[in-house]
């Protein structure tokens, strides 16, 4: 396609067709309840557009809150705030009839074959379910509507009175997109359709969602891990990482040039397939910070490759500066693991806990380099915080010490490119210098 | 198109397409339900008369007596009239007894009449169901299937069945099994007769049953005993014997076996019922009403069972409620609230299994309202549970009930209850009537067994997984959880 026309196409679209609006939405989840007040939080203030007969691919680690933002707009989680609005209407707070409205209009496909369809059901039963609820027309045509729907995604009616036992999981599959597709939705959230497949069957079943995309004029939200079938399928893609979204605009363009140092590092991580290409992979330290805890500022702060540094370290060797982050997260790590009961009694009784040995981490990390002066005593004082159980002191005195604006200041979703692309990242602001050119004076 | 319409066949067109097996189904049938016709309108004549006479004013009693009475006049096939063992020896032959044939004989053709007639039905009904499968049912594999198929491979679940079966058959038949009648024997031996030749004046003579009874009562001493098989000094027919006071054992055990039956599926229906909406509500909404649920069953589960069967039977002995079915209902009552705990306990995992499935969440996306999911998408994964639970329970509610009989509580006499005719003929155990105490605990243990052995192969036949798994189905029944 070309690219002229899609723009063209999408700035009208933009508009006045925006058929999903999703402002500053939150989903945590309470668990502790009575004691704690420590929510997990696992979409943490999430805005975009989703516009009518477009697909909005959404990827991201596992984890990271995607299954969540789709159960949210489903409303099969409760949203804790902000507002998701259907055709102009806020979905969050409808109750009864309206509700019931929404539920048609909206529809899930979801990840598991297996475990999406009652297996004491047969197909028929299972895909008239939802028009029995709605009580669409009369029982007769509820049936031809069932058979019309078994040939549309490629069954036989003569499986209405088989069990889904009997079938494969690419057919059971169809058997969830034919039930989604029974209330003639306008919109339909794909969570992980194809990623519980083969490889081949995997193909046919996107082909078969694009079919229908095009006959019918759906609007598709598709969740999704693999990104080689987000390029494939989608229009535009939104990155999730903890709870944000990273980066959103048009797929090609970002798949091509990734904004964000986020995407950057995911984009980097998908295999080549021709082997003569040499790339350079950036490889991501340490795992995602608990959602219960995420970092004050930017999300991606702890493991960011091209977090700015404060204007006393610029000069700073980079093997240094990397050895102090990989510190930091260790001293979140450490505070996160509770004492275990042992430890409780050891540190009781004044004996030595596992959780000492702090000198033996600075020296691991710090030893073999070369560490000015000044950066070893800010070091030192912080193990020494740590070596007495407070963490939390520890890692305030290295944060006000070696932090950045990415660790104090959570950066806005900034413009990038001129096709409404979006990324999460203080780099975009003018001071600083831009993520890829950062990454391209690392990987050299 | 051809095949639109071939889905679209309703059964009755299905069947006419081709009836033969249905036919023959039907005719089988026919002739079954045939010979026992007055005995099912018999059946419906009483309760018509019970709703007539709980109606205010009694409207049309007359029609009701004289349906009743018309009904009477029709001949069955399992009946005391049909094959009547009850004559008397007239010093050359026997008199009123079904072909003139000993009491003994006729009994025990009566007995293997009313057990044939029985399985028969049963017979009947089963190949309905494959005649069903074969031929007629819409769908050609269902989960299902291999639930049945699973257990009819099962030997021990069958031998569990045949016993479940045939104790439940001795409860709904004990009119017919006993070689004499509750009301004459039991309840009002005083208003009835026996003729018997009597062997010294060589003549027939008649006596009260009630003093009959006291003169061929089993008390231990050799000459004071009636013991299994033998003829009483009456001329009647005892299969196992008779009781300490004289009245016929067999006619006990299986009338007994009424009562222990109907508390034991009656209660654990209840608490079956109780437990399953439990299960399910606090499966859905987990939460409080999962904690509200746990504490109320954990205070009751902290009772000791026995403790509170006999505490309640004391508080509310010379009560109305007592008075209801001879106890019965209130014990049904009190092992109903007592046993919802245990099922709702044993079943609570695999609904909390089935909640989390992704089937639950669809159904909601489409909106299907909680009582919805809760019956289509949830209940029928856990039933299969709590029925082996229920069915395991069922032989603990019978040896509980006869465990309060035999302390003397629960069913108040002269209600025969295997349990108090256990403690009748306790300290006879060691003497020539040892038959009174050992039959009835015999038929406990085996009863007991059946059922567990029942339970067992439900178990295995619904959960492979359970088994060591020697099968190798593709589909598992239980696959839920």
């Amino acid at each position: 396609m070309s690219t002229t026309s899609t723009k063209e196409e999408q700035k009208t679209r933009t508009s006045q067709d925006t058929i999903l609006e999703v402002n500053g939405l939150k989903t945590y989840y309470e668990d502790g309840g009575l004691l704690s007040s420590n929510p997990v939080k696992a979409v943490d203030g999430v805005s975009f557009d989703i516009e009518r007969g477009e697909t909005l691919g959404l990827v991201g680690e596992s984890g990271c809150g995607k299954s969540t933002l789709g159960r949210t707009l489903m409303r099969l989680e409760e949203a804790t705030a902000g507002e998701v609005k259907l055709n102009g209407t806020d979905i969050t707070t409808l109750s009864g009839s309206d509700l019931k409205q929404f539920r048609k209009d909206v529809q899930m496909v979801f990840q598991d074959p297996d475990s999406s369809l009652n297996e004491r059901m047969t197909i028929g039963e299972i895909v008239r379910e939802p028009l029995d609820v709605h009580d669409w027309k009369t029982p007769q045509e509820r049936r031809e509507r069932v058979r019309e729907l078994l040939e549309t995604v490629g069954l036989q009616e003569q499986h209405y009175y088989r069990y889904p036992h009997q079938f494969s999981g690419g057919q059971r599959q169809r058997i969830g997109i034919a039930r989604a597709l029974a209330l003639e939705p306008d919109f339909i959230i794909l969570d992980e359709p194809v990623s519980a497949l083969d490889v081949s069957v995997q193909a046919k079943i996107l082909n078969l969602l694009e079919d229908l995309q095009n006959e019918f004029g759906l609007t598709y939200l598709f969740i999704a891990h693999d990104l080689a079938v987000v390029r494939h399928i989608c229009d535009r893609v939104a990155v999730m990482y903890l709870g944000n979204i990273m980066e959103i605009g048009p797929a090609d363009e970002m798949f091509d040039e990734p904004a964000n140092p986020y995407t950057h590092a995911l984009l980097s991580s998908i295999p080549e397939p021709d082997p003569t290409i040499g790339r350079d992979r950036i490889t991501l330290r340490g795992t995602p910070p608990s959602p219960r805890d995420p970092p004050a500022g930017c999300p991606f702060s702890t493991r960011c490759p091209v977090k700015i540094r404060p204007e006393s370290y610029t000069d700073l060797d980079t093997e240094v500066w990397e050895r102090i982050e990989v510190f930091r997260e260790v001293l979140r790590e450490r505070e996160r693991a509770s004492p275990s009961v042992t430890e409780r009694v050891r540190e009781l009784l004044g004996r030595e806990t596992h959780r000492s040995g702090m000198d033996e981490i600075v020296t691991e990390l710090f030893g073999e380099i070369d560490v000015p002066g000044g950066v070893m005593k800010h070091i030192n004082e912080a193990a020494d915080y740590a070596e007495n159980d407070d963490e939390d002191a520890a890692r305030t005195y290295l944060r006000e010490e070696f932090g950045s604006v990415c660790d104090h200041e959570r950066p806005g979703q900034l413009g990038v490119g001129d096709k409404g692309r979006l990324s999460l990242c203080h780099r975009h602001e003018t001071e600083y210098e831009e993520p890829s050119t950062v990454f391209e004076t690392l990987v050299q | 198109m051809s095949t639109t319409t071939e889905t679209e066949i309703p059964l009755r067109q299905r069947v006419a397409e081709n009836p033969q097996p249905a036919l023959i189904w039907a005719a089988i049938g026919a002739v079954l339900i045939g010979v026992e016709l007055g005995a099912i309108l018999q059946v419906v004549g009483v309760l018509a008369g019970v709703v007539v006479n709980l109606l205010p004013g009694d409207p049309g009693a007359a029609a009701v007596q004289s349906l009743q009475a018309a009904v009477d006049g029709i001949p069955t096939l399992v009946s005391r009239e049909t094959i009547a063992n009850q004559g008397y020896w007239d010093g050359s032959k026997y008199v009123g007894t079904f072909l003139g044939v000993s009491p003994a004989m006729a009994w025990a053709v009566r007995v293997v009449v009313v057990y044939a007639y029985a399985f028969a039905v049963l017979g009947w009904l089963w190949n309905g169901y494959k005649t069903f499968r074969r031929h007629y049912r819409r769908v050609d594999w269902t989960p299902r299937d291999d639930v049945v198929n699973r257990f009819r491979g099962h030997t021990w679940g069958k031998f569990g069945l045949i016993i479940t079966i045939t104790f439940v058959i001795m409860a709904v038949f004990a009119p017919a099994l006993g070689p004499t009648t509750m009301e004459k024997n039991i309840l009002q031996p005083y208003d009835y007769e026996t003729s018997y030749w009597n062997e010294d004046t060589q003549n027939v003579e008649t006596v009260l049953v009630g003093e009959a009874n006291l003169g061929s009562g089993s008390q231990g001493a050799g000459d004071e005993n009636v013991a299994p098989m033998t003829y009483d000094d009456y001329g009647r027919f005892h299969p196992f014997g008779t009781a300490t006071n004289g009245k016929d054992l067999f006619t006990q055990l299986v009338f007994g076996a009424r009562v222990s039956l109907t508390i034991a599926v009656v209660s654990m229906g209840i608490a079956g019922i109780i437990g399953l909406s439990l299960a399910m509500i606090t499966a859905y909404y987990k939460g409080l009403a999962d904690f509200a649920a746990v504490l109320v069953s954990d205070s009751i589960q902290a009772l000791p069972v026995i403790m509170v069967l006999i505490l309640m039977l004391v508080v509310f002995r010379g009560t109305w409620v007592k008075e209801l079915y001879d106890g019965a209902v209130l014990i049904i009552l009190i092992f109903s609230i007592v046993y919802w705990p245990f099922i709702w306990r044993s079943i609570r995992g695999p609904a909390f299994q089935v909640s989390e499935q992704d089937w639950i969440d669809a159904a909601k996306s489409f909106g299907q309202t909680p009582s919805q999911v809760m019956r289509k998408h949830m209940a029928p994964y856990v039933f299969s549970y709590m029925l082996i639970y229920a069915s395991l329970s069922l032989g603990g509610i019978i040896i509980s009930v006869a465990g309060l009989s035999y302390l003397g509580l629960g069913i108040t006499a002269p209600t025969p209850e295997w349990g108090r005719l256990i403690a009748d003929g306790q300290q006879y155990v060691a003497s020539p009537s040892w038959h009174i105490s050992l039959l009835p605990g015999l038929l406990i243990t085996l009863v007991v067994t059946g059922l567990n052995a029942f339970g067992d192969g439900i178990r295995d036949a619904i959960d492979p997984q359970a088994d060591t798994g020697s099968e190798t189905e593709a589909a598992a029944g239980g696959g839920g959880a």
